[in-house]
């Protein structure tokens, strides 16, 4: 299991590292810097300018010196905001975009896991048809319409019973992270569903149930030792590019529930080439996403021992 | 003889497919003894494991369906209910082994823990205490290092040793009655006879019964007693084992003996076949269901199905051949 995780964590770090030199080189390959504005400065002014932020040396010393910075953990200062760092907009808005994408992971596997092994038990019967019908709903309609309809719904909630349940929007209680994380993860939750309906099924008539069956067991211990256990495992390994689907699809909910997430300057700094910002959001989002590929991947092993000891 | 430990009588179960309905198992009788070894022999879709199988209650309920019969264990109906006087039938009273081993055991949960599952559950041991009594279980087993062993995974076993502690988890709760389901099949021929031996010493030891399925008459003639001979769904000839071999009542047993290969080398003789496959189980035949494969086929066979008749004491066959017309016609 050391060696496993060991070799894990260096892919992970030459990931991360291809990711920063790709994103680096993708974004010097933009035309514009971000001193060349709307307003006019002289020459003078902007080559001085260019020399104090070390745009003026040549791209492989720039290189060198950001991934030097980027290893100490300095992303460096934003172009474009007054007086702050990008390690100081990670630090305050990454926890709230985290919180959001927990949730919805959360949200996500838990209904994946739930719904799909009620529909396989329930095969070809009535709470099945409902419930796969549904499932292509949450695939195919895009997060900003659920959002928008979750919103609605909150509206027309709080509308006929004259209680205010649940905000539209903004973020603070737990009562802001209910409907945001549940649209940011019902899609997802969708795939998991029929992902695990399908393994159920598989399960369901495999010779081991047989064998759990023909030793007396309880119906609970078959269900939950032999059949979920086993069942589980094509979901848990979806679940790391599932992270990354949710904290990608998280910058659209984040928009429109008004939340102040990470997602928001993400955009914001690509529009306006705010070259330390994008780079600190791009590499900081990339490392996360490795470390939750890697977590992922050491559940799977202790759950499937043949991963863990191969 | 003895009063037999389980006793099935008039079986039958039948399948709802999109097909129509399948009738597997169409009236089985047959006698369990303690200490005795019961094969079920037939070629492969002829009821043998669909007949344990209801016995054992895992036959999935629907498409399935038993339609008649019981199946006496201690003088309870087992097919109605899934306890006998208290104790569990499966896992406590009947033991069950299957064909392939490498895909019958849950590939995540090592050796000990699946073998202690059922102790905990039957036998009220703490979860220490079973996997302590798995490891003996296995040592039972003739696996090597069972100490070491109870904590490894499926995946770390060959085949062979994977079938032994399938063995350890059947006879964990020694039961009275062990049902083997064609055990040796999935396994190199070497292999199988260190199994079979495996099982002759725990019935030895312990006195269980076993029903052992299975299509080698290699097997059947090393391992039993009693024979029981199927064919679509029933029962064509019920004997001792030498009654089978020397004496064979019924033509299919006799195409069963033909085809199967010796170890003589001197012998230039030929592999009989039997020609054609089983009937039709969605209509099964009006008459004897061997008669269109028969080479002794009369015209008496095609509509009307045969009488048993007791050819020796305890050997029977369900075959127009030793009706006393035919008898007397033959001399």
């Amino acid at each position: 299991m050391g060696r496993y995780a060991g070799k894990r964590i260096v892919q992970g770090i030459i990931t991360v590292w291809f990711i920063a030199t790709a994103t680096f080189f993708a974004m010097h390959a933009v035309p514009g810097d971000p001193l060349s504005g709307e307003k006019a400065m002289t020459e003078q002014i902007q080559s001085n300018l260019k020399a104090k932020y070390g745009l003026d040396q040549p791209l492989m010393t720039q290189y060198a010196i950001y991934l030097a910075n980027i290893a100490r953990g300095d992303f460096g200062i934003s172009f474009t905001q007054e007086n702050r760092s990008v390690n100081d907009i990670i630090k305050e808005h990454f926890p709230v975009s985290a919180t959001l994408g927990i949730l919805a992971i959360f949200f996500a596997g838990l209904g994946g896991v739930l719904w799909g092994a009620l529909t396989a038990l329930y095969r070809n019967r009535l709470p099945d048809t409902i419930i796969m019908f549904l499932v292509i709903l949450g695939i195919s309609v895009p997060s900003f319409v659920i959002a928008a309809l979750g919103q609605l719904s909150i509206v027309n909630l709080n509308d006929l019973t004259g209680i205010s349940w649940l905000p539209i929007g903004g973020w603070g209680t737990v009562w802001h992270m209910i409907v945001p994380s549940l649209v940011l993860g019902l899609s997802t939750m969708a795939y998991l569903t029929r992902l695990m309906r399908s393994s159920m099924l598989e399960i369901v008539s495999a010779d081991f149930v047989r064998t759990a069956r023909s030793k007396g067991l309880p119906p609970t211990q078959i269900f939950t030792r032999h059949q979920l256990r086993n069942a589980i495992l094509p979901v848990i390994t979806v679940l790391g590019p599932s992270i990354a689907a949710i904290t990608t699809g998280g910058f659209v909910v984040e928009i429109i529930f008004a939340i102040p997430g990470l997602g928001r300057y993400f955009v914001q700094a690509v529009q306006q080439l705010d070259y330390t910002v994008i780079m600190g959001t791009t590499v900081f989002y990339g490392g996360f996403l490795v470390i939750m590929v890697i977590l992922v991947d050491l559940i799977y092993g202790l759950i499937d021992p043949r991963v863990r000891l191969e | 003889m003895t009063e037999p430990l389980l006793s099935v009588s008039d079986l039958e179960v039948e399948f709802d497919t999109y097909g129509g309905t399948i009738h597997a198992v169409r009236g089985v009788n047959f006698d369990v003894h303690a200490g005795k070894t019961l094969a079920i022999v037939g070629e492969s879709g002829c009821g043998k494991s669909v007949t344990v199988q209801s016995i054992m209650g895992l036959i999935p309920v629907p498409p399935g369906r038993i339609t008649s019969g019981t199946a006496m264990l201690s003088g309870h109906d087992i097919l109605q209910s899934s306890t006998v006087n208290g104790q569990d039938i499966r896992g406590d009273r009947i033991g069950m082994i299957f064909q392939d081993p490498m895909t019958s055991l849950n590939p995540t949960m090592n050796i000990g823990s699946q073998i202690a599952e059922t102790l905990i559950v039957h036998r009220g041991y703490t979860r220490k205490q079973a996997f302590q009594r798995a490891v003996e279980l296995l040592d039972l087993s003739k696996i090597p290092e069972a100490d070491k062993r109870a904590r490894q995974y499926p995946f770390e076993f060959s085949g062979g040793m994977l079938q032994r502690a399938m063995i350890a988890m059947a006879i964990a709760c020694e039961p009275d009655i062990l049902i083997a389901d064609e055990p040796t099949t999935a396994l190199d021929v070497t292999i199988q006879a260190q199994i079979l031996d495996l099982l002759t010493d725990l019935q030895r030891e312990n006195g269980m019964a076993i029903v052992l399925i299975t299509h080698d008459l290699g097997v059947v003639a090393r391992m039993a007693d009693e024979v029981m001979v199927m064919y679509a769904g029933e029962v064509v000839e019920e004997g001792t084992v030498d009654e089978i071999f020397y004496n064979p009542g019924h033509p299919y047993t006799v195409g069963l003996k033909a085809a199967m290969p010796t170890n003589n080398p001197d012998t230039d003789l030929r592999l009989t076949p039997i020609d054609g496959s089983p009937p039709d189980l969605f209509d099964p035949p009006p008459g004897c269901g061997y008669c269109a494969r028969c080479p002794e086929a009369m015209q008496i066979c095609k509509d009307t199905p045969p009488d048993t008749f007791q050819l020796a004491d305890g050997h029977t066959a369900r075959c127009w051949l030793h009706h006393e017309g035919r008898q007397a016609a033959q001399t």
